[in-house]
């Protein structure tokens, strides 16, 4: 992405000079490309900017004004997230589909295998991260504009969208997948007393705080639908993202999360619902991982972090799937 | 790992042209736009290269064991990975199951061993 580029869009859309300085592409995030920078107007008007646009390949197939879109219905919301201003599903702007957005400052992000990413604030932030989760789930879908689905679709649609990926970029025997998709759809749950807002990607790794116990902003909402919000907080939940801790998120106690977000969503937890989604998370982690395999088999990526994801996460989740099934009957 | 050994090995190859070596030559230039993106492929990439090297070096004793503990159950289609867990994943029963789930633990072990991390741990 040359700044010369940037300068050119910001140019017409300030309708004054725009030069750009500190433009900074981020690691990480195979489903966008994430870019940081300083805009200087010649008025002396100055925004640090985010540009998020797609990559030439994806581990995940999303859409960018869904993410747009939930941004928008957020902003300036008790829910963190960074201010959207302007979107372009095209690739007039910035060369490939994208939108930007002003810059969190001063912002981290935990990894995957940090250890204890918090500190001595795991609680604080857990507290902010399942508060926040829950009163996402309180809002309204139609204020993100999110397809409109039944909340018995709810979970038969995502089944649907993951297996059909599966089936798509599948390469390997995969009992383990094959027996998961199995049992979920032999024990389909009840629907969610109402439809919520799914971020769909709800996890450490995707949002920022500041390293002294303050959640900054929810990010990544890319993978944003309408549906069951049982599916985030299982995903969540997961193991996966508790960095080797045993509590969600790395933050605190499975018991204490969840109801801090039956709290802030004014939903119960239903534990048969709760029981579905959490063996869906695992199947839907790897699905993913397949899927970041598959690009680099077919020689569309050679991004190491597509060769990561086909690795660590996927032998991951290929042993706590199949651990998972053979306690369930 | 989903990817199969040698394609890894032949990805990571590629890789280490396409990706890693315009990487490096960013990483001395901390202003360039791509400087942050490039230290964390490099990081990504030598980390990858470093799983693949263990895997190369567990992979035969680990097939040699998965392949003797499914062999009473799956015969000769036990020899060779793919044609051993489709066999498993065809019989669809408990003990074949199991032999999936040890077979997962041991691919786990050996990847994570490198690392220095555990197993999972349940959030429950």
């Amino acid at each position: 992405m040359p700044a010369e580029h940037l300068a050119r869009f910001l140019s017409e859309h300030w309708g004054e000079p725009v030069s750009i300085s500190g433009l900074k592409r981020f690691h990480g995030g195979s489903a966008r490309q994430t870019y940081r920078f300083d805009a200087h107007g010649a008025s002396g008007r100055h925004a640090a900017l985010v540009l998020r646009r797609d990559p030439p390949s994806s581990l995940i197939e999303t859409d960018r004004l869904a993410e747009y879109r939930a941004l928008e219905c957020f902003a300036g919301s008790d829910v963190p997230v960074p201010q959207p201003l302007f979107c372009d599903t095209g690739a007039d702007s910035f060369g490939s589909p994208g939108f930007l957005m002003r810059e969190v400052p001063g912002g981290m992000a935990a990894g995957l295998l940090e250890p204890e990413p918090y500190g001595d604030h795991a609680a604080a932030i857990g507290r902010q991260l399942f508060t926040a989760l829950g009163r996402i789930h309180a809002e309204d879908p139609a204020r993100a504009t999110l397809p409109a689905i039944a909340p018995g679709d709810a979970a038969p649609a995502r089944l649907a969208h993951w297996r059909a990926a599966f089936e798509a970029d599948r390469f390997r025997p995969e009992p383990v997948v094959d027996a998961g998709l199995a049992w979920l759809a032999a024990h389909l749950p009840p629907p969610p007393p109402r439809v919520a807002i799914v971020h769909g990607d709800y996890r450490s790794g995707n949002f920022l705080h500041d390293g002294a116990g303050r959640l900054l902003a929810i990010l990544d909402w890319e993978m944003v639908h309408a549906g069951d919000p049982l599916e985030d907080l299982a995903w969540a939940c997961d193991p996966l993202w508790s960095n080797f801790s045993g509590r969600p998120g790395a933050t605190l106690p499975l018991a204490e999360a969840i109801a801090l977000w039956e709290a802030a969503s004014g939903e119960a937890l239903d534990p048969v619902r709760w029981r579905w989604w959490r063996l869906f998370a695992q199947v839907q982690g790897l699905v993913i991982w397949i899927s970041a395999a598959r690009e680099v088999l077919d020689g569309r990526s050679h991004d190491p972090v597509l060769m990561f994801a086909g690795t660590i996460p996927y032998r991951f989740h290929t042993l706590t799937l199949a651990r998972a099934l053979e306690t369930l009957n | 790992m989903s990817l199969p050994l040698p394609v890894l090995l032949g990805a990571l190859a590629q890789a280490q042209a396409t990706e890693v070596a315009p990487a490096l030559q960013l990483l001395g230039q901390p202003g360039a736009p791509d400087a942050n993106y490039a230290g964390g492929t490099a990081a990504t990439s030598a980390l990858m290269l470093m799983l693949a090297a263990a895997e190369c070096a567990a992979l035969p004793i680990r097939e040699a064991a998965l392949a003797a503990a499914a062999r009473p159950l799956v015969g000769d289609a036990a020899t060779g990975r793919d044609a051993r867990v489709a066999a498993l994943g065809a019989l669809a029963n408990r003990e074949a199951l199991v032999l999936l789930a040890n077979a997962a633990e041991a691919e786990w072990q050996s990847i994570a061993g490198p690392l220095g991390l555990p197993l999972p741990v349940p959030v429950e």
